[in-house]
């Protein structure tokens, strides 16, 4: 909402500045968004005199003048309008003054003559569009006096925020009331006053209305015998000021009124409307309307039509038809001051897509109460501006009567809620200051808001207002004691364990990125993610935000391309985000789940020296999950090769990690065809871990306590000849399978490929023995070797 | 008594060796050749048998005089030398060569400012919920006093799924799960990432968002001021001044908006004579949006409102990083450059 200060005044005696109303209102909840001067460029124009005036010896169309401007000797200048004459007082722009378009006026020669500055036009001072010639003021200007002091111009423009609830404050009278209110001021209302003449209007204009419910209320005058032009200026310039284009007297009439009094009104060429009635109803059978942008209107059933006899002229409350627009040819003209439902309103206007200064008024309410004084008004300054008569009477009709519920009211509860000491005399005061009537008893009060306050409806209501007129900021500050049950307090919700999760992974080196939800369709076609089961956005901002991540992965590409981009190396980032998939049964159509992503690129140090470079690989990003399973207290893994296509059809390998038969998440490599479009020329390694489930997991496991063993151990060292194939698993799963009482642990120590047999592997495992009551003999251990040596080779068929 | 004076010139000789020996391995020349199987003691020693048997024991205590002897001359000269050797390498040890350093992980700053005030919130007594980000219509407006064709709809420009679900534009959603989970009293905050169809230099269409509600008997206003200035001076300081705007929000009543004074020119409007460009002059910026719990969301999870009284609170968790951190550009957060990750701790 744009406020103009100087309008403003009009109402009220306030005297400030613009940045203090600007501080008054926000403190009020009517927040400032910004103070705009519309003419601040209109600062360094001067009034000019013009002493003497004539023709250009060397030119018919040009006139060469002779200017006073106030400071010592008069300037000449050479004008090309057809309408300057000696005795004007005229806008002058001197040397060094810039104009609107940017241009600097400099000392120029015209066919001979030196000119010292122009004489401008409406349009070339950014005022009008008229260029037809100079400007002419006011006669009683005097030479040299700034040009924003002369003209009737609106120069503080403040930008107010109206939360939606207020829609009382979506006009000048309605913040005026605001500013009164606070500051303690008087209110004024614009003095209206006009003579009535001719047959009545109801006479001329019958009105019918077929839905009470869409137009309760709906109020009309007639005018006749006016004449459309232009407006006067300071109308012209104050819409203008208040960012409303000026079209023509009459309509500039309805605008602003809206903008004073905050209630829509529309101007019908009345000798277009047939019949001599107006009736507010819903479209019939296939009706059409072509409204004043000169668009067709597809009409739906629960919109609301302004016709006449015939047809319809009119969209209610959105727009105008283009039938009964205004033209230049109007003389007599009918003035709809009228209120309509605000959600009836509202489809229309979002359907059309056509929001409109009128529609959002009406969305938000307009005051019904103020309707009579507001066709009066506009009906008198229409009449002032167009000459036209006013026919006598009101065209009314009023099939809902206003009814204002009272609404009750307690101190105490006001007191309680607030926590702020309030007497009853300032919750009195206060509300009657708001244009409330308040009917006082013992402990409930009846109060009875005005009628340009449809939001206050209920105590909570009152409360508020008491709140923001005591100042919320002066309530002073408690801290509350929490009251909480027995079993509170216990972090463990997916919050908590998903921010272990980041903890771990920030310990251990990985970088956290947070990527958007959404990705696009392309996204997930390119790592051959299935499409059943997408979550599309109906209303996405592009293509590539157009449907939910069903995996983690399309995000850190994103940013692994990015890094890649950005000339970075050795990425290793990580994400726990939702992932989505529609489910039918869930409340919400969709299924979320939480998802842990790894992904490592590049580099496996940050730095070459003293590291040995190389390249992150499957056992990174495999150690990596292994440490988060034992990081949790999971134990061990199984690690298994997959076809992919199922899981994750972007992962070559694809290896499932598994605990206890469950599937917790997939580790691999993204297949090199679609690395490519990440622009990624390394290895992508990547974990995809699914968080329910190891929360799930994490939750049942328990850590215990065994005592340290007090003997030494033993350890044995066999190395086997295997083939490639064979996974490292097999001997390790052999031995322990043996079932060696003594054994207490294997791993691997060594993997060597012979040059000459690339086809195997020699393995080299060590064994740790212990017996926990007292130290083993070198003997008894080289002899449970050898019988596992001889295992290994009878069963797995490996040499040693 | 040739054997008594040859161990007795051992001991000279041998400090006449040390002396020229300056590394470990001559002093391990002399080791041998002293008292090595075949050096001179034992050389001296193999003659014990050719000494008349009555001398022997003389000479035996001798030689084991010599050798202990030998011994502690070869202990100090080792000891010389290690610590020669130790201060030699310690002259050439470079403290300036390069650490073998393990990657250094980082949390994203979103993951940083919302655990701050996680935690802050959780010691004041609350409980942290969570829920779907995927929501209905219902739990996402309707039951938060947002009828359909209510122009407060206006306020959040929504990315819709269907007609009746949608990406949740606030974490408000969970005031309703969580009162229609649990009986109050309750205190819940609630993070999580919220959606709004909007997408310029200041807005992305995902963001985070901390929710907090208190419900109990005879909350008032005044403890949602303490509560909010307890939080915003331990987020960015004790000197911050806290300011308290009417507003609206269709869920509260009254309702509220918290400014902060500036972090960047601490309130003043300018900074060395510039504006100052994060709050545009005016000495404030907005932190967050609070209220009282709107009777009518109260009633839709039917709760008595008579009875139990409540506040609520939310705030945007890029807008605190961002002025906590001074960082200028929203849309850096999802881009994730790890040049900018590593910037935060």
């Amino acid at each position: 909402m744009l406020l103009s200060l100087q309008w403003l005044r009009e109402f009220v005696p306030f005297e400030g500045g613009a940045e203090e109303l600007g501080r008054r209102l926000t403190m009020l909840g009517l927040e400032l968004e910004g103070i705009h001067r519309p003419f601040a460029h209109l600062e360094p124009f001067v009034v000019g005199h013009v002493l003497t005036c004539e023709r250009h010896p060397e030119a018919d169309k040009l006139s060469v003048c002779t200017v006073d401007t106030g400071d010592g000797d008069p300037l000449t200048i050479v004008c090309g309008a057809p309408n300057v004459a000696a005795g004007q007082k005229v806008p002058v722009a001197r040397i060094g003054t810039t104009m609107p378009d940017g241009l600097k006026i400099k000392k120029a020669k015209l066919r001979g003559v030196a000119s010292h500055g122009m004489i401008c036009s409406e349009r070339e001072l950014g005022l009008s569009e008229d260029h037809s010639g100079i400007m002419v003021l006011d006669a009683t200007a005097r030479p040299g006096e700034s040009l924003i002091r002369v003209l009737p111009l609106d120069l503080d423009i403040l930008e107010i925020g109206i939360t939606p609830n207020r829609g009382d404050c979506l006009s000048v009278l309605g913040l005026a009331r605001e500013v009164a209110m606070s500051c303690k001021l008087p209110l004024a209302l614009p003095e209206v006053r006009f003579a009535e003449d001719g047959p009545a209007a109801n006479e001329i204009v019958r009105l019918e209305i077929e839905d009470p419910r869409l137009c309760p209320q709906y109020f009309g005058r007639v005018l006749s015998g006016g004449k459309t032009g232009q407006s006067p200026a300071w109308m012209r310039y104050r819409l203008q000021a208040c960012g409303i284009r000026s079209i023509s007297n009459f309509v500039d009439a309805t605008n602003y009124v809206l903008l004073e009094l905050g209630h829509p009104l529309h101007a019908f060429d009345l000798d277009t409307l047939e019949g001599g009635v107006v009736v507010v109803r819903n479209p019939r059978g296939q009706e059409r309307l072509v409204t004043l942008d000169g668009q067709e209107r597809n009409l739906a059933a629960e919109d609301l039509l302004i016709c006449d006899a015939e047809k319809p002229v009119g969209l209610a409350g959105v727009m105008g038809g283009l039938n009964s627009e205004i033209t230049e040819k109007t003389v007599n003209v009918f003035l709809e001051c009228a209120v309509f439902n605000p959600i009836s309103i509202r489809r229309t206007a979002r359907r059309l897509g056509m929001q409109s200064e009128a529609s959002y008024r009406f969305e938000r309410g307009v005051d019904r109460g103020l309707s009579e004084f507001v066709v009066n008004r506009a009906a008198a300054l229409m009449a002032q501006v167009s000459g036209a008569a006013i026919r006598p009477g009101i065209c009314k009709a009023e099939p809902c009567p206003l009814v204002v519920e009272p609404v009750r009211f307690r101190t105490a509860r006001a007191q309680a809620l607030l926590g702020a000491t309030l007497d009853a005399e300032f919750c009195r005061e206060t509300l009657e200051s708001l244009g409330c009537r308040v009917m006082e008893e013992k402990e409930a009060w009846t109060v009875v808001p005005p009628s340009y306050r449809p939001d206050l409806t209920r105590e909570a209501d009152l409360i508020e207002e008491i709140g923001r007129v005591y100042g919320v900021d002066r309530i002073v500050p408690t801290l509350p004691n929490i009251s909480r049950s027995l079993d509170a307090g216990r972090p463990d919700t997916e919050y908590h364990f998903l921010l272990k999760i980041k903890r771990w992974a920030a310990g251990l080196g990985l970088n956290e990125t947070i990527n958007y939800s959404f990705v696009g369709d392309r996204d997930l076609d390119a790592l051959a993610l299935p499409e059943t089961g997408r979550i599309h956005i109906m209303n996405p901002l592009s293509s590539e935000q157009n449907v939910l991540r069903p995996h983690l992965a399309p995000g850190l590409l994103h940013a692994l391309r990015h890094n890649i981009a950005q000339g970075n190396s050795g990425i290793h980032i990580f994400e726990t985000a939702h992932v989505f998939s529609a489910d039918a049964a869930s409340e919400t159509t969709a299924k979320e789940q939480g998802r842990l992503a790894i992904l490592l690129y590049g580099n496996r140090h940050d730095s070459f020296w003293p590291h040995k470079e190389a390249d992150a690989d499957y056992q990174d990003i495999k150690g990596i999950i292994e440490h988060l399973l034992s990081h949790l207290g999971l134990g061990e893994a199984e690690y298994s090769l997959v076809d992919g296509a199922q899981a994750c059809p972007y992962l070559l390998p694809c290896v499932t990690v598994r605990i206890h038969g469950v599937a917790v998440g997939h580790i691999g490599r993204l297949r090199p065809e679609m690395a490519e479009a990440y622009h990624a020329r390394k290895e992508v390694w990547f974990a995809d871990m699914d968080t329910d489930a190891l929360h799930a997991l994490s939750r049942e496991a328990r850590a215990r306590f065994t005592a340290m063993p007090q003997y030494p151990p033993v350890r044995r060292d066999i190395t086997v000849t295997a083939p490639a194939a064979m996974p490292v698993r097999a001997v390790i799963e052999h031995i322990r399978g043996l079932k060696l009482a003594l054994l207490e642990d294997i791993v691997l120590l060594d993997v060597y490929v012979p040059e000459s047999r690339p086809d195997e592997r020699n393995l080299t495992y060590r064994m740790t023995f212990r017996h926990s009551q007292r130290t083993l003999q070198d003997s008894e251990v080289d002899k449970i070797r050898e019988s596992v040596a001889q295992s290994l080779v009878k069963n797995l068929g490996v040499t040693l | 008594m040739d054997s008594i004076h040859a161990l007795e010139s051992l001991a000279p000789d041998l400090e006449k060796g040390l002396s020229q020996a300056s590394s470990l391995q001559e002093l391990e020349e002399l080791r041998v050749a002293f008292l090595g199987r075949k050096g001179k003691l034992a050389q001296i020693m193999a003659s014990l048998p050719q000494i008349e048997p009555d001398k022997r024991p003389l000479v035996g205590k001798k030689a084991n005089e010599i050798k202990e002897k030998l011994g502690a001359l070869f202990d100090a000269r080792k000891a010389f030398l290690d610590k020669a050797a130790e201060e030699a390498a310690l002259s050439r040890f470079d403290p300036t060569v390069p650490g073998r350093a393990p990657w250094r992980g980082t949390l994203h700053p979103i993951t940083l400012v919302m655990s701050e005030v996680v935690s802050i919130l959780e010691n004041l007594g609350y409980d942290v919920a969570t829920g779907p980000e995927v929501e209905t219509d219902y739990h996402n407006s309707e039951a938060l006093n947002m009828p359909k064709d209510h122009p407060a709809r206006d306020m959040q420009d929504t990315l819709y799924i269907s007609p009746s679900v949608l990406l949740r534009t606030h974490t408000s959603p969970m005031q309703v799960r969580s009162m229609l989970a649990r009986k109050p009293p309750l205190a819940v905050i609630a993070p999580g990432k919220v959606y709004r169809r909007d997408s310029d230099l200041t807005h992305t269409p995902m963001f985070h968002q901390i929710e907090g509600l208190l419900v109990d008997r005879g909350v008032s206003f005044a403890d949602l001021r303490g509560t909010l200035t307890a939080l915003v001076r331990q987020i960015f300081g004790a000197d911050t001044r806290v300011r308290f705007r009417p507003s609206f929000f269709p869920f509260t009543e009254p309702s509220a908006e918290v400014d902060i004074s500036c972090v960047l020119c601490k309130g003043a409007g300018h900074v060395n004579g510039e504006p100052c460009r994060v709050c545009k002059q005016t000495g404030w910026v907005e932190i967050l949006g609070c209220g009282a719990v709107d009777p009518n969301v109260f009633k839709a999870v039917n709760i008595d409102s008579e009875e139990w009284t409540g506040f609520a609170f939310g705030m945007g968790v890029e807008r605190i990083a961002m002025l906590k951190y001074g960082a200028s550009d929203l849309r850096m957060f999802f881009e994730n450059d790890i040049r900018f990750l590593h910037q935060f701790r």
